[in-house]
């Protein structure tokens, strides 16, 4: 009973060392990477500081919430977003904010709080993301989307890419890869409701109103998930015998899709948006034909240049849109080593 | 020995050993350090402002943990509450909608009775038709959630009325004081009368310690379990509706994963989870140490991925102490 109490003690000792060990490290990170950050900037004044015209930013604050932090697109525009505030002397302080509004919004409440200069919301939810945005307009701190839409007339500017166009893209590349414009498709989509998944399926059907002739046979949502996705072909593939092509609003479903196919030993192309890591492999080794590129990386820089024009007080646009790149076979080597 | 046959009121640390202070104050006494430690490396941790941001955010997530206390004294479970409070969150802001033009109070009602109604669910199964808690309440999960879905269509309702939204995000004395605290305070205080003042608390602690000594006492044991899951369903409701009316609309993953915070905070308030022995007040520390450990982690940038840990180890750390004034 004594080793035991010992043993408690040692724990939280270490518990609590850890949490200072932390801190520290965190908070030594942050003023080293400042120093290191300023003399860069110095270093190469002209070229990167002139072109982006970021200079400005030196020293400031930036908060940003992500709907999530558990996921591959999400981190990616964190690394893209931390190097450059590295480069450019610019503290910025990500939150993860799990998939709920509630969460992000109590996290924009810390950041106000903590005295950022602006703020960066990839929303969870378009409207109830609305009340994180006007928390930080109460308190007079610009207010930048990214992402992922909010619905709100208080947002200071929004950076994303345009989901028709997606949508648009990738039906197009379908039509123009089979060679036809008479043939049955399966859409999978993104939790409903979502803009991406209201976007995107618009995006579709725009190109499907000029090819009458091109039938929906199935169209079901798989939650952005590879194995929900995986079970719905398995179904859609015993009870239709004349799908000629499987559209993905992302690239998790296409390629939970295409393994549902390939293991039912079918041969059915498979298309999706996002270009993963995952998709650029599958796309190398023909397993899909093609993924529409989202830039998580040009979008989160540019984000951060409006947040620092804006709490400059610039003035800044309503839209600033990234353009959808497609990955195909013929430029897939350009995108191996993007990660 | 019993800890809660000791009179209240009286110096409790000097007729304790050092072990069972720990055992007792452990989570207090972390709580207090955290703050110490976090507002030392970034005192603008202690503005007013922050204060009261952390405060209404344990006071809505914090209602599922004081039904989840009931629950647990019991030596029950419950996980549906998460479901309850979208659920309920999502009824009440259809009714809260401008086009719907129903005053405030008409929502909330339906909201609290959509808890009602699925907690009282919860506790016939349970109580009367012998499901256990775990699996009884694992399957209303899904219900609520299918329930909500129907009526959403799984779109977010927005555009609610301005005296709706003010239950999450108004506030009163002024602006100081925000609508969820005041929510909680109530809530609290009617609690700690049911605990600590009335029979009802006595028969919850104890069906939760001997079931057969209490039956045989004369305790209608069945009604006492399943008021728990009502009270349990009727807090995570009007954790939903405040939501709904703070984040200004209703959303369909509110309450996603919640369950799981709230039997945190209750197993780090000291409440074990065999029943018939624990305490309200702990809950109440068990909140404000997740809320504020959540809270002050983003406060200094840690890494997500170290919160998920050090959050772990904070919950089994706690429940470690706990366990020392067993033996």
């Amino acid at each position: 009973m004594k080793r035991r109490r010992i043993m408690a003690m040692v724990l939280a000792l270490v518990m609590v060392a850890s949490m200072f060990a932390l801190a520290a490290c965190n908070s030594g990170g942050s003023s080293s990477t400042a120093d290191t950050g300023s003399s860069a900037a110095a270093v190469d004044e002209g070229s990167s500081a002139a072109e982006t015209g970021t200079s400005a930013g030196a020293g400031m604050k930036i908060g940003v919430t992500y709907y999530s932090l558990q996921n591959e697109f999400t981190v990616r525009m964190d690394n893209a977003g931390q190097a450059y505030c590295d480069e450019n002397d610019i503290t910025l302080v990500s939150y993860d904010g799990n998939y709920d509004a509630a969460t992000q919004l109590a996290q924009t409440e810390t950041m106000i709080a903590e005295g950022c200069d602006a703020i960066i919301i990839d929303p969870v939810d378009a409207e109830a993301c609305a009340a994180s945005v006007e928390a930080a307009y109460n308190a007079g701190i610009p207010c930048i989307g990214a992402n992922a839409m909010v619905n709100s007339d208080v947002l200071t500017s929004y950076i994303g890419s345009q989901d028709v166009l997606a949508g648009q893209d990738i039906m197009q590349y379908m039509i123009d890869y089979l060679g036809r414009d008479d043939f049955n498709i399966v859409i999978i989509e993104g939790p409903m409701g979502q803009s991406a998944q209201l976007q995107r399926l618009e995006g579709i059907e725009n190109i499907l109103k000029d090819h009458p002739d091109i039938t929906i046979l199935a169209k079901q949502t798989a939650n952005w998930s590879r194995s929900e996705a995986m079970t719905i072909m398995e179904s859609w593939l015993k009870s239709y015998d004349n799908i000629d092509a499987v559209m993905g609003e992302n690239d998790e479903m296409a390629l939970g899709a295409r393994e549902a196919i390939k293991a039912a030993g079918k041969d059915i192309p498979c298309i999706g948006v996002d270009g993963i890591t995952d998709a650029v492999t599958a796309i190398q080794n023909g397993d899909m034909i093609a993924s529409d590129f989202q830039n998580a990386e040009a979008q989160m820089i540019k984000a951060i240049e409006v947040a620092v024009a804006a709490a400059n007080g610039e003035e800044v646009e309503d839209f600033y849109w990234i353009p959808f790149e497609m990955i195909t076979p013929e430029n897939v080597e350009d995108y191996v080593n993007k990660y | 020995m019993d800890e809660k046959l000791k009179p209240r009121g009286v110096s409790i640390v000097g007729s304790m050993t050092p072990k069972q202070f720990f055992a007792t104050y452990g989570s207090l006494i972390g709580l207090i350090a955290l703050f110490f430690v976090i507002s030392i490396i970034k005192p603008n941790f202690l503005d007013i402002g922050n204060l009261i941001n952390i405060l209404r955010i344990a006071s809505i997530n914090g209602l599922l943990a004081v039904g989840m206390t009931f629950v647990i004294l019991t030596g029950g479970i419950d996980l549906s509450v998460g479901a309850i409070m979208g659920c309920a969150g999502m009824y009440s802001a259809y009714f809260a909608q401008q086009s719907m033009g129903q005053p405030a109070i008409v929502a909330v009602l339906i909201g609290v009775v959509v808890g009602l109604a699925l907690g009282l669910f919860n506790g016939v199964i349970i109580a009367y038709l012998k499901v256990p808690p775990f699996v009884g309440t694992l399957g209303s999960l899904g219900i609520a959630k299918g329930i909500m879905f129907l009526l959403s269509n799984a779109k977010p309702i927005p555009s609610l009325t301005p005296e709706f939204k003010f239950i999450g995000g108004g506030s009163i004395f002024g602006g100081n004081l925000p609508v969820p605290i005041v929510i909680m305070i109530i809530v609290l205080a009617i609690c700690f009368l049911l605990v600590y003042k009335m029979r009802y608390g006595r028969y919850v602690y104890a069906v939760g310690g001997n079931m057969n000594a209490a039956k045989i006492s004369g305790i209608n044991t069945k009604a006492i379990i399943c008021s728990v899951y009502v009270i349990s369903g009727v807090l995570a409701a009007l954790a939903g509706v405040i939501t709904s009316a703070r984040v200004t609309s209703g959303v369909t993953s509110t309450g996603d994963g919640y369950e799981v915070n709230a039997i945190a905070m209750v197993v780090i308030g000291g409440t074990s989870l065999m029943g018939g022995r624990g305490r309200l007040w702990g809950t109440v520390v068990g909140i404000l140490l997740l809320t504020v450990l959540t809270s002050g982690l983003d406060f200094l940038g840690v890494n997500t991925y170290y919160q998920l840990i050090i959050k772990g180890f904070v919950v089994i750390g706690a429940v470690m102490l706990d366990g020392l004034n067993q033996d």
